[in-house]
């Protein structure tokens, strides 16, 4: 294997998609859609007007939003002293001021709506953190959940983000990837290719562009909705493994159907059944249904997803989901390195 | 059609070390179809050969083969000494391949897709701009190729070939679908290659290109070579064909005389006294006649073999 050469054929990929238009909705309609749902989700939230009277390094700020996170929308203001803060709750321009310096006040207007009073019961653990204490010992709050509450339920408003991330995954590798491979070989390119590159290469490079529109687009949902991620490591090892796993049969599908516009054509006989899989991954956690789908690596990526994009770890997934990802990717990437040498590539 | 055909005192093969490309028994079937069956021939350095066959003759699998694209499925196919494909990659960068079909990049520029190529080929990228110059695509090198017509996108497909210097050269089908003035730019190109010491495989069923470029050819049908020799060794196993003329009338008739049959030879002096002649040629056999002989086919005929190249 050469990098160079692998390098060189990814390089040409990434560009291709920049300026193949059909590649380009595809790979943005997903995101375009969790970005929709998020603004939707966003707009159901009551929003909370704070005026803050901060540290130089912002830090209240900080800690004002991280408290906040996905209960309450918060319209931040600072202000550069107490009497300005004062003023501007006294004249209900404001819900609630978060004073920091000289001393550390909250000032909250009479008539501020119960999520402002409740930003303002949760600001001195604010103003503790940005001073670097330990907040003052308070009861501990737990939310106790439904005894009959779903996963999607469980997950709230991060479902919409958790599954167009999930339809992203799918896009990319069941339509963008088989597309780029097979319009690659109709056109004999890949033929060219050949001359210079072993066909392991010019594979190895295709598969890494899909890791690579994976990895973007996952990274960019994250960041554009707002999702907060609980646990980094499980939710983005999960995407990347599903990424890898689907790729390897995305790049099966490429070689197998005779050209872009049959990917185009058959390609809604698999989407659909996976997405459909994706939402059932959400719904089935017993039963027979349960068992078959745990045998799955979609329905296992969706544990882990939920998993790490969760505190309260609805799936509560094991060692068990990370198996069945991987050996589904090593049973695509050997039918597909079979399926290659036979096809001569 | 059975046996081959070799014109006598011309040795079908070379010592297969010193060939630039030599084949020996090369079968490849897929399943019950024999695309090559028992092929034996050699090429010298610095030779164009020309592979003349109808479509599905068996001439792209042959170029698959050596270009190391597709494993035969018997004997031995060598490019500059090595086996290919299992040695493919000592040959990798002195070989390349003029494709029947434009297979370029559509949405990248003439500079893009060569570059792409250079890279591959680890050479500095202005090598790209250099090839360009040299098939006078140098203008519009930032051209996305999908504006380029079929001509360029031939020169392009030129041009790739040429930015390894190769040793071999193959050429399936180049001037295909190319008028005329773009067609006899690239057959300049190919002796120019050929005068430079490179090796030129070429393979056509356009009997005029081979005759005109060719050193030697090899006739395929039916996956076999039929005949190999010079095109004039070829043309004239054909001379024993009775001598004839093409005639042309005042009337604009046209009239086909042997001029070994003497009713013939009396009914055209007749016509010359009687000044009714507009033209006459005389009728020598074309490549294309010598293949029709030996093969029984003419180069029409026959399935296609380039869906195998997909």
């Amino acid at each position: 294997m050469s990098p160079r050469r692998i390098l060189a054929i990814l390089t040409k990929d990434l560009r291709d998609a920049w300026r193949d238009g059909r590649i380009l909705v595809l790979l943005l309609l997903p995101i375009g859609g969790g970005l929709f749902t998020a603004l939707a989700n966003d707009d159901k939230l009551p929003t909370t007007s704070v005026a803050v009277v901060d540290q130089a390094d912002g830090a209240v700020t900080r800690e004002l939003r991280a408290i906040a996170g996905k209960s309450a929308k918060l319209k931040l203001e600072r202000v550069p002293d107490a009497a300005s803060a004062r003023r501007l709750v006294a004249a209900q321009e404001i819900d609630v001021a978060v004073v920091a310096r000289p001393r550390a006040q909250i000032l909250v207007a009479q008539r501020a709506p119960p999520a402002a009073q409740a930003i303002a019961e949760l600001a001195p653990v604010a103003l503790d953190r940005a001073a670097g204490r330990e907040p003052r010992a308070r009861p501990p709050v737990e939310v106790v959940a439904a005894a009959d509450q779903k996963p999607a339920d469980v997950l709230g408003s991060s479902f919409d983000e958790v599954f167009s991330i999930l339809l992203f995954v799918i896009f990319v590798a069941m339509m963008v990837v088989p597309m780029q491979t097979a319009e690659e070989l109709e056109s004999g390119t890949f033929g060219a290719l050949r001359l210079a590159a072993p066909g392991r290469e010019i594979l190895a490079a295709k598969a890494l562009a899909g890791y690579v529109y994976g990895a973007a687009g996952v990274g960019l949902t994250v960041a554009l909705t707002g999702l907060r991620v609980d646990d980094p490591l499980v939710f983005f090892g999960a995407a990347f493994a599903l990424i890898v796993t689907l790729v390897g049969f995305g790049l099966l599908l490429g070689l197998l159907l005779p050209n872009a516009g049959a990917i185009n054509t058959y390609a809604g006989f698999l989407v659909v059944p996976l997405v459909f899989m994706a939402g059932a991954g959400f719904k089935f956690e017993s039963g027979i249904a349960g068992a078959v789908l745990d045998l799955l690596p979609l329905s296992q990526a969706v544990k882990l997803l939920s998993d790490g994009a969760s505190p309260q770890q609805p799936f509560d997934a094991g060692p068990l989901a990370w198996l069945v990802i991987a050996v589904w990717a090593v049973a695509g990437y050997g039918i597909l390195a079979r399926i290659a040498t036979r096809r001569e590539l | 059609m059975s046996g081959s055909y070799v014109s006598p005192g011309v040795k079908p093969t070379l010592p297969l070390p010193s060939a630039a490309v030599a084949v020996e028994d090369l079968a490849k079937h897929y399943g019950s179809v024999r695309a090559l069956d028992a092929v034996t021939l050699a090429v010298a350095p610095g030779e164009i050969f020309g592979l003349l066959g109808p479509n599905g003759a068996g001439k792209s699998t042959m170029i698959r083969i050596l270009t190391g694209r597709a494993k035969p499925t018997g004997g031995h196919a060598r490019v500059l000494g090595h086996e290919v494909p299992r040695e493919l990659e000592a040959v990798r960068g002195r070989i390349n391949l003029v494709a029947e079909t434009p297979n370029v990049y559509p949405r990248a520029s003439a500079r893009e897709n060569l570059e792409l190529f250079c890279r591959l080929y680890g050479l500095p990228r202005r090598r790209a701009g250099e090839v360009l110059e040299q098939v006078r695509l140098g203008d519009v090198a930032d051209r996305r190729v999908k504006t380029f017509s079929t001509g360029m996108r031939q020169r392009l497909l030129l041009a790739r070939a040429l930015l390894n210097e190769p040793r071999v050269l193959f050429l399936d089908e180049p001037t295909r679908g190319l008028d005329p003035p773009s067609a006899r730019e690239l057959r300049d190109a190919v002796r120019a290659l050929a005068a430079g010491g490179a090796t030129i495989f070429l393979t056509t069923h356009d009997m005029g290109e081979a005759d005109e470029l060719c050193r030697r050819v090899a006739f395929l049908a039916g996956g076999r070579v039929v005949a190999l020799d010079t095109p004039r060794a070829l043309k004239l196993g054909l001379a024993g064909d009775a001598p004839a003329a093409d005639v042309v009338l005042d009337d604009g008739s046209d009239l086909r005389v042997a001029l070994e049959d003497a009713g013939d030879a009396g009914r055209l002096e007749e016509l010359i006294r009687a000044r009714r002649v507009r033209s006459i040629h005389s009728r020598e056999p074309t490549l294309a006649d010598a293949f029709i002989r030996l093969t029984g086919h003419d180069l029409v005929a026959g399935g296609d073999d380039d869906e195998r190249d997909r």
